[in-house]
């Protein structure tokens, strides 16, 4: 029979498991008429790939998981991501991202817009491209 | 003169206007009531009709489901007209149904194109603004005291795939020390790839780094102003900051590195005032100013490094001289910066060999250059900068400029990001002046630039 502290601690396990794996599992989706590689995902956000062919790309940012991924992908922090897509829409002239409020949303963005791309820590249904799991 | 009266008459109409304000409540609840008792109804009839409707929908979905074998999803790219299953495999779809799912899958297509058209139109607007107080004005020393410098309104619409456009609108107190509205840029632009866009219009000359890295908003930059000799024409500097013309750039990846490049051609500009002016009109005389800049940009354990050269070639006509002098700038550049979540290192160097064309004074070379190195510790970021101008008097290029003299000013900063869109900076600066006038002073400068 367990006590009460080793159900605690058991439950805390899980909570810390739940945790890691809701970080660790982050996956760039793109609209499906999106060709669009990996190796690209860091250029997409940072606006210096807008095309994949003739397609436009439209990036979407997901409040929800967008400290990892800036952290995991992009390799930089929030402010100096801010900071960045200042200096870039002020020099080039372009915007940046529109920005999900959850997977959910971001589902939706990608799944309407064509040449969408964006990141969600769950897998995803059908009818949009998993690019890569980051 | 006073009036007396019965304190009986004030109790009665007291009560008087009591009954008639609680007569008037109680007929507006009473109404509110009415009004609130007639929308349920009205809703309760909708939802007993929206329940029937759904009732209606099962029994038709469970009808369908009961024709189909179990087992045979219904075909979902059926279009009206299709040929039918088989039969005894599989019932046919009516075909008013299938017309009716055709029907919705257009207008969800629509409206998917349509969302995604809505993302890329639009007008994005953003302003910059900051106000500061020192010793001397940071851009116009001979005043002191607190000061507005800027507003800065930015304007990048949303124009369709292709199609980009850019327009700053600021304004700005002048050394006059009134406020005057400039049309800092207005760019109209066609990206055919990721690595060529080609822009229309006035634009910040791209030489060197910092003249395209930042603008008119001070929030962006690191430090409190720019180096004096790459000031805005209007703030003392003493390089052609914008260009009226044509501008091709992109980047190419070569390899992991990262290739960058500017071509541009654009009206020359003049000298007015004592003054650069870039010809927002044209010239009178159809000469050129024409430039390119070349990058690179590194990766790896150089990530974060850009290095590159620039050149440009104009013809100056100095309109402040009876017959004009005429000089041909000519200013080679090289460039390196470091940026990453920690460092903000620049440096940029300048040469310019100049003719004067009219024969008076033949070729003369100057130079000028700066380094400065910040550190992002948090919120706060200390930052040191050096620079220096050695200008050749008589050069009339630099002569005839009121900012043109030789120069050279040391800073020590220290910026503090109150949040993401403001910042406060302290600057403490020794100029000196190494000809036409010889003479130093010392800046103590605090500002507070927002963005928006």
């Amino acid at each position: 029979m367990f006590t009460n502290s080793a159900k605690l601690l058991l439950a805390a396990l899980l909570c810390v498991g739940c945790a890691t794996a809701s970080a660790a599992d982050l996956y760039l989706i793109c609209n499906s008429r999106v060709p669009l590689s990996a190796a690209d995902v860091r250029d997409l956000f940072l606006g210096e790939k807008q095309f994949a062919g003739a397609v436009k790309l439209v990036p979407v940012d997901n409040s929800a998981a967008q400290i990892a991924f800036l952290e995991r992908v992009l390799k930089m922090n929030a402010a100096k991501y801010s900071t960045t897509w200042t200096k870039k829409s002020f020099r080039d002239g372009i915007n940046p991202p529109l920005v999900a409020g959850s997977d959910a949303e971001a589902l939706a963005d990608v799944r309407r817009t064509p040449g969408a791309c964006s990141y969600v820590t769950t897998p995803t249904p059908p009818d949009v491209v998993v690019v890569s799991r980051l | 003169m006073g009036t007396t009266r019965h304190p009986r008459a004030y109790r009665s109409r007291a009560w008087v206007g009591a009954l008639l304000a609680a007569g008037l409540g109680h007929s507006l609840v009473t109404h509110a009531a009415a009004k609130d008792s007639d929308r349920i109804a009205a809703l309760e009839q909708k939802l007993d009709q929206s329940l029937q409707l759904i009732r209606e929908l099962s029994a038709r979905v469970h009808d369908l489901e009961a024709r189909a074998p179990q087992g045979t999803p219904l075909a979902a790219d059926q279009r009206p007209g299709a040929a039918a299953a088989p039969a005894g495999t599989a019932a046919p779809i009516p075909p008013d149904t299938a017309q009716r799912l055709a029907k919705v899958e257009q207008t969800v297509t629509q409206m998917a194109a349509g969302a995604g058209q809505h993302a890329e139109e639009g007008l994005a607007t953003h302003g910059f603004a900051d106000v500061g107080v020192g010793n001397h004005n940071a851009e116009f020393p001979q005043y002191r005291g607190a000061d507005v410098a800027e507003l800065d309104f930015f304007l990048t619409p949303r124009l369709g795939s292709r199609t980009r456009a850019l327009f700053e609108l600021n304004f700005e107190v002048g050394s006059d020390g009134n406020v005057g509205v400039d049309l800092e840029r207005a760019q109209v632009g066609y990206q055919f790839a990721d690595s060529a866009t080609v822009w229309l219009g006035r634009f910040h000359t791209p030489y060197g780094y910092y003249n395209t890295a930042f603008h008119h908003g001070q929030q962006i930059a690191t430090s409190l102003r720019r180096p004096r000799f790459i000031e805005f024409e209007d703030h003392g500097g003493i390089m052609p900051a914008h260009t009226v013309g044509a501008w091709l750039t992109g980047a190419e990846r070569v390899g992991d590195q990262k290739v960058t490049y500017d071509v541009y051609i654009g009206n020359s500009q003049r000298i007015t005032g004592g003054k650069l002016d870039m010809n927002n009109a044209g010239n009178t005389h159809g000469s050129t100013i024409v430039g390119g800049n070349l990058g690179l940009l590194l990766s790896g354990a150089l990530d974060g490094l850009k290095v590159g050269v620039d050149v440009f070639q104009t013809r100056i006509e100095d309109e402040d001289q009876a017959p004009a002098y005429v000089t041909q700038v000519r200013s080679y550049g090289a460039y390196a910066a470091y940026d990453t979540d920690s460092w903000e290192d620049i440096a940029e160097f300048h040469v310019f060999n100049n003719r004067d064309l009219t024969g008076h004074t033949g070729t003369h070379r100057s130079d000028a250059g700066f380094l400065q190195m910040g550190y992002r510790a948090g919120r706060y970021t200390p930052y040191a900068r050096y620079e220096r101008g050695a200008f050749q008097q008589s050069d009339d290029y630099f002569a005839s400029q009121a900012t043109g003299s030789s120069y050279y000013r040391t800073a020590l900063g220290l910026r503090f990001d109150v949040d993401l869109v403001s910042a406060l900076k302290l600057e403490l600066a020794q100029t000196h002046l190494t000809d036409r006038v010889i003479g130093s002073y010392d800046e103590a400068l605090l500002q507070y630039a927002i963005r928006f």
